[in-house]
C-alpha cells in the first residue's frame, strides 16, 4: 500500500507522521506560553506518594523507590522524575532512600545519573551527609538476577513504602507481591500491558498509560507544565476522530485514512 | 570541570542536539545526518561500557563494606564476589565462547533466571485471588472473563473444553486488543508531550536541576 503523500526530502510514509509530531511541539509551545494551569483530574498514585513516604517516617522504616531497568527512553525518564520528588521528601524528612539500580544491560549508564541525581537532592536539601551510595546498591545487569537481589533487600529492610517506576517488566509482580509480603505501602507503574492487570491487583496505587510520563509536571504544580498536558486532550480527540473516520472510510470501501497514516 | 558539566545550558545544548541527531533521519532524508546518528550510538554505547565497570566496582565497594563490618548476610557477598571473579577470569582469559563461562551461564545463571521466572505464576495468582472477588456485577463480569482467558493459556484446555478457545480468541481479540490500543496511543502522546517539555527546558527534573537552582 502506497503513502497518500509522498513528500521529496522527507523518508517514504513520513511525512504526516512529522507533520502530527510538530503540531504536537508547536501546541505544547503554545500552552506553556499561556502559563494558565488547566484543571487536572487528580492522580491517586501520585497524591500517594508523599502519604507513603510520611508512613515510612513515623514507622522509622525506610523508603525504597525504583525507576526501572531499561536504559534511557521516557519511561526512565519520567520514573528519574518521580525519583527526584521522592529524594527531595525523603532528604527533607531524614528518611532512609533505597534505590536498588540495574536491571538491564542499558541500565549501567541510567545508574551513574540516578546516583548524581539522588546526591543532589540531598545536597539541596542541605543534608548532604544523608546521602550513602551503598543505599543506592547495583544489583545486576540481568533482570532474574536483579529481581531477587530486590526481592531480598525488600525482606532484609521491611521498607515502609515501595515506589517501584519506570519500565519493569515481568519482575514487577514478583517485587510488588513481596512488598505486600512485607506490608510496604505499594506504588507502581504499569509500562507493561502484559502485566498490567495483575499489577493493579498487587499495588495499593498504580500509575496508568500516560499518567506515568506526566507525573514530573503534575508533581512540580507549575502552571507551565501543568498546561502541557491539555495538548495530551486534544490529541486524543484528533486521534479518536482518525480512528473513526478510518472506520467510515474502509466501510465504505476506501483505504485513504490507511494510506494517510501509513509509515 | 564539572561546574560545566553541572551547567543547566550545557546539559540542554547536548539533549537537543542528541534528540536532533535521533529525531531527523527519522524524517528526512539526509545521508549526511545518518553518519552523525550513528556516530551518537556508538557514543551511546561506549559511554554504557565504562559505566559497567563502574557499577561492577559499586558493587565490590558494597560487598567489601558489608564483609569486612560481618554485617548480616555477609557469607552470600564473599559467594558474589568469588562468582564475579571466577567469571571474570574465565571471561577475560578464555574468551565467552570457553567451557567455564558457557558452564557458568548455562548451567548457573540460565537454571536460576528460570526458576525467577517460574515463580511469577504463584505471585500472580496470590495477587488475582486477593483481588477478584466478586462483589459487583463489573468484578463478576471481570472475574468470568479472566477465568476463560486464564483456561485458554492451558495447554489441556483446548484438548478437554474445545468450546473456549473461539471465546477466548474473541476476548483477546476485541476486548484486550482495544484496551492495549488506548494504553499505547495514550502513553505515546504523553511521552511526545513529555518530550518537549524537557526540550525547553522546563523538565530537567531526571538530570537533578529544580527551579531554585
Amino acid at each position: 500500500m502506497a503513502a497518500l503523500f509522498e513528500i521529496s526530502g522527507f523518508v517514504s510514509g513520513r511525512f504526516v507522521g512529522f507533520v502530527l509530531v510538530a503540531l504536537i511541539f508547536v501546541l505544547t509551545y503554545y500552552y506553556m506560553g499561556r502559563k494558565k494551569a488547566p484543571y487536572l483530574r487528580r492522580v491517586a498514585a501520585l497524591d500517594a506518594i508523599e502519604e507513603a513516604i510520611g508512613r515510612s517516617t513515623e514507622m522509622g522504616k525506610p523508603v525504597v523507590c525504583s525507576y526501572g531497568i531499561g536504559g534511557f527512553d521516557y519511561w526512565t525518564l519520567a520514573g528519574l522524575s518521580i525519583l527526584s520528588y521522592v529524594a527531595d521528601i525523603c532528604a527533607r524528612t531524614d528518611t532512609r532512600l533505597i534505590v536498588p539500580t540495574g536491571g538491564g544491560h542499558e541500565s549501567y549508564m541510567v545508574r551513574e545519573q540516578a546516583v548524581d541525581l539522588v546526591k543532589t537532592r540531598y545536597l539541596i536539601a542541605g543534608k548532604p551527609e544523608m546521602f550513602n551510595e551503598d543505599d543506592m546498591p547495583f544489583l545486576s545487569g540481568e533482570q532474574y538476577a536483579y529481581t531477587p537481589g530486590y526481592v531480598g533487600l525488600l525482606v532484609r529492610e521491611r521498607p515502609g513504602a515501595v515506589i517501584m517506576t519506570g519500565s519493569h517488566y515481568s519482575e514487577a509482580m514478583n517485587i510488588t507481591e513481596m512488598a505486600n509480603g512485607v506490608e510496604a505501602f505499594t506504588i507502581t507503574a504499569g509500562c507493561y500491558t502484559g502485566n498490567m492487570a495483575a499489577l493493579a491487583c498487587a499495588s495499593d496505587y498504580i500509575m496508568l498509560g500516560e499518567e506515568q510520563p506526566a507525573a514530573g509536571a503534575y508533581l512540580s504544580k507549575d502552571p507551565q507544565q501543568l498546561a502541557s498536558i491539555r495538548v495530551q486532550d486534544i490529541y486524543k480527540f484528533i486521534e479518536i476522530a482518525l480512528i473513526i473516520l478510518g472506520l467510515i472510510a474502509i466501510n465504505l470501501g476506501s483505504d485513504v485514512i490507511n494510506r494517510l497514516m501509513i509509515t | 570541570m564539572s561546574w560545566f558539566f553541572r551547567n543547566r545550558s550545557v546539559n540542554l545544548i547536548v539533549l537537543v542536539v542528541s534528540f536532533l541527531l535521533v529525531f531527523l533521519p527519522y524524517f528526512f532524508n539526509v545521508p549526511g545526518l545518518y553518519w552523525f546518528s550513528g556516530k551518537l550510538m556508538t557514543i551511546a554505547a561506549v559511554t554504557t561500557a565504562f559505566a559497567i565497570v563502574v557499577a561492577v566496582y559499586s558493587q565490590y565497594r558494597r560487598s567489601f563494606r558489608i564483609i569486612n563490618a560481618r554485617r548480616k548476610g555477609w557469607p552470600f557477598h564473599v559467594y558474589l564476589l568469588l562468582l564475579m571473579l571466577v567469571t571474570l577470569f574465565f571471561g577475560l582469559a578464555f574468551g565467552t565462547n570457553c567451557v567455564g563461562y558457557r558452564w557458568l551461564l548455562m548451567a548457573v545463571v540460565t537454571p536460576l533466571s528460570s526458576v525467577i521466572y517460574g515463580i511469577l505464576a504463584f505471585y500472580m495468582a496470590s495477587a488475582g485471588a486477593r483481588a477478584f472477588r466478586a462483589r459487583s456485577l463489573n468484578a463478576v463480569l471481570l472475574l468470568v472473563a479472566g477465568f476463560i482467558v486464564l483456561f485458554y493459556q492451558a495447554p489441556l484446555t483446548g484438548a478437554v473444553f474445545p468450546a473456549i478457545i473461539p471465546v477466548a480468541t474473541y476476548l483477546n481479540n476485541t476486548f484486550a486488543m482495544a484496551v492495549s490500543r488506548v494504553f499505547a496511543i495514550s502513553v505515546c502522546v504523553g511521552a511526545t508531550v513529555l518530550g518537549v517539555r524537557m526540550l525547553t527546558g522546563r523538565e530537567l527534573s531526571f538530570l537533578g536541576f529544580v527551579e531554585e537552582e
